[in-house]
């Protein structure tokens, strides 16, 4: 699906925590590129550096050293005031939590994405709808999480993530708890997403779930250990 | 984002509204003690303004007990620069009860004198006193309505003419002539009554309690003042400026007393808001880190925690204004009927009340904001 076209570059990204007074190197001088549309999923061991990764690319959380480009622009450099504003533009997350917000209806846990990033209050409505009929929770978008079911919870989690049209989605074991068939239907849902030109990296255990997706990164010991294409999906 | 505010603050109604009640509680403190004090300054400017003109001789030694010969009344109109003087005396109406907060008093005054001492004061209906007048009283607005009377009624007063005795000794029935419109100072709870009666029935031969000077036009008050000490033996004399400064004092004490428990009240009111904020940041820790990650800025979480902490705070203001002013008009209208009021609240003191509790709720509100706002979105959302 790839169209060649870069839009994520990690350069020898580096993060060393330091506990008490042992440096743990969670992340080892990582680098690969992402093209814009692909589906691609990071596996490892627990604290092979993953999770870690992803908080890197998603301006939660500063590396060491090293860069991350999103669209061109090096996020790294960001300055501290910036960094909300990179992250409700470029990127979507997706957890495995869902941390949707309890006393918001589905359509208003959309909806409040946008609000940090100022849209309109009609273009943002507008949006919602849109987002949760796309995914089948039309008639749900009242309802509060606690009234829905994990997958639902999950499915508007993802619509949220996409709210701002951001370049990457960054997914962290999106279906660690949900059965096999709703994880069957959102790593559908994902790969759809993918194939309209949504990048979309996934963190995961789930083999189930890396074997579906176009492109595996397999991290260990805070380095990348191999990285594969699937092939088409 | 204000539907957030108030979505959340809904959300635990129980909670909000224990806190609200708090602050409530504080601003009613507010509301109360500070229109109790609004009200003795006002009565004062007033009570200030009627007499600000006039030098008040009084007995050397104090106030109580001795008492100044009508003779010195002269000697004051002799000291150059003393245009006119005359002498009060001024008994309690009711001996057997003195009321903490003023009471009604007698006052005796030269009747040809009244209407220069209540300058701009009008009558809301019949005459003041004249030359001549027997058993004849002007009343005070409160006086009139606490005892329901009109003009051409009569008023019993009582006196007690030994100290020692502790029961009333005589009573005689004053014939009212005139009545005052309200002043708002403490003359609305004064019978005027022609001095020589006044002397007569309390058995006080020739004596005043205070003489009061009006010093010339060009006149300096305040040498006039020292003068009066100077050629009048056995006096005090106290300067429009001097009795300000006495008065004012003993205002600020009581302001700093009434404000301080008012203030009291309210802060711990601030600190239940800063409780219950607090308690619900850490609760909310998740969505916080969550929001951080949806692209959140500082500021917008700093104005939604804030935001309820200040709505918190206005809310109880409110509420507080609402609580107070009810109790301060139906305890006014009970103590009208007695013949006093308590309580004025007035427009300064409503904004002071309202901006009190809405910084109240800002200030407890900006620690817990500040907390919120600080969290690492990353270690928030892994928060449990």
């Amino acid at each position: 699906m790839s169209d060649g076209e870069i839009i994520l570059r990690v350069r020898n990204l580096t993060k060393t925590y330091m506990q008490g007074k042992i440096p743990v190197h969670a992340l080892n001088d990582v680098s690969f590129d992402v093209d814009k549309g692909e589906f691609l999923s990071i596996v490892g061991p627990s604290g092979s550096g993953k999770s870690t990764l992803l908080s890197m690319v998603g301006l939660l959380d500063k590396p060491t050293s090293g860069s991350v480009f999103i669209d061109g622009a090096e996020i790294t450099k960001a300055k501290d005031n910036e960094a909300p504003i990179i992250r409700r533009e470029k990127i979507g997350f997706v957890f495995q939590h869902f941390n949707l917000i309890p006393t918001l209806t589905a359509q208003e846990n959309v909806d409040i994405a946008m609000r940090f990033a100022r849209v309109q209050k009609s273009k943002r409505k507008e949006r919602a709808v849109e987002l949760l009929t796309q995914m089948g929770l039309r008639d749900r978008m009242n309802h509060k999480p606690s009234e829905l079911s994990g997958g639902e919870q999950q499915r508007v989690a993802i619509a949220r993530s996409m709210a701002n049209h951001p370049a990457i989605i960054l997914a962290d074991e999106p279906t660690g708890e949900v059965d096999t068939k709703t994880r069957d239907m959102i790593v559908e849902l994902l790969k759809e997403l993918a194939g309209k030109g949504q990048t979309i990296i996934v963190v995961t255990h789930d083999t189930a779930v890396s074997a579906r997706t176009q492109r595996i990164i397999t991290m260990r010991d805070g380095g990348i250990a191999s990285d594969t294409k699937v092939g088409e999906g | 984002m204000f539907d957030l505010i108030i979505k959340n603050i809904t959300q635990r109604k129980l909670r909000t509204g224990l806190t609200v009640f708090g602050i409530a509680l504080g601003i009613f403190a507010v509301i109360v003690m500070g229109g109790m004090s609004e009200h003795f300054n006002i009565t004062f400017d007033r009570s200030m303004s009627l007499t600000a003109d006039k030098i008040r001789v009084m007995p050397e030694g104090g106030f109580v007990g001795v008492s100044l010969n009508e003779s010195k009344v002269r000697e004051v109109k002799r000291v150059p620069g003393v245009s006119d003087a005359y002498g009060l005396l001024q008994s309690p109406l009711d001996p057997e009860s003195l009321g903490m907060f003023g009471g009604d008093t007698v006052i005796g005054i030269p009747p040809e004198k009244q209407e220069l001492a209540m300058k701009y004061t009008k009558l809301t209906d019949g005459r003041f006193l004249v030359a001549g007048d027997g058993y004849r009283a002007v009343l005070g607005s409160s006086v009139a309505r606490e005892f329901n009377l009109k003009v051409g009624d009569e008023l019993e007063v009582k006196s007690k003419r030994v100290q020692r005795t502790t029961s009333i000794t005589h009573t005689r029935n004053f014939t009212i002539v005139g009545i005052l419109e309200y002043t708002g100072s403490f003359f609305d709870n004064a019978v005027q009554v022609p001095l020589d009666r006044a002397q007569k029935f309390y058995d006080r031969g020739d004596t005043v309690s205070i003489i009061l000077a009006v010093p010339d036009l060009n006149a300096d008050p305040e040498d006039l003042t020292k003068r009066i000490e100077l050629n009048v033996e056995k006096v005090k004399a106290l300067s429009p400026s001097d009795l300000r400064k006495q008065i004012e004092q003993s205002l600020i004490v009581f302001s700093l007393i009434t404000i301080s428990a008012a203030v009291l009240a309210a802060i711990i009111g601030g600190l239940s808001v800063m409780n219950t904020m607090l308690m619900s940041v850490s609760e909310r820790t998740k969505e916080f880190g969550l929001m951080k990650a949806l692209g959140a800025e500082t500021r917008d979480i700093l104005f939604m925690t804030m935001g309820e902490a200040a709505l918190m705070g206005i809310l109880g203001g409110i509420l507080g204004i609402i609580g107070g002013g009810a109790l301060v008009y139906y305890l006014n209208d009970y103590l009208a009927s007695r013949g006093t009021t308590l309580f004025t609240i007035t427009p300064r003191l409503i904004a002071i009340a309202i901006v009190f509790a809405t910084l109240l709720g800002v200030l407890s509100g900006m620690y817990p904001a500040y907390r919120a706002a600080k969290m690492s979105p990353m270690e928030a959302l892994r928060y449990e």
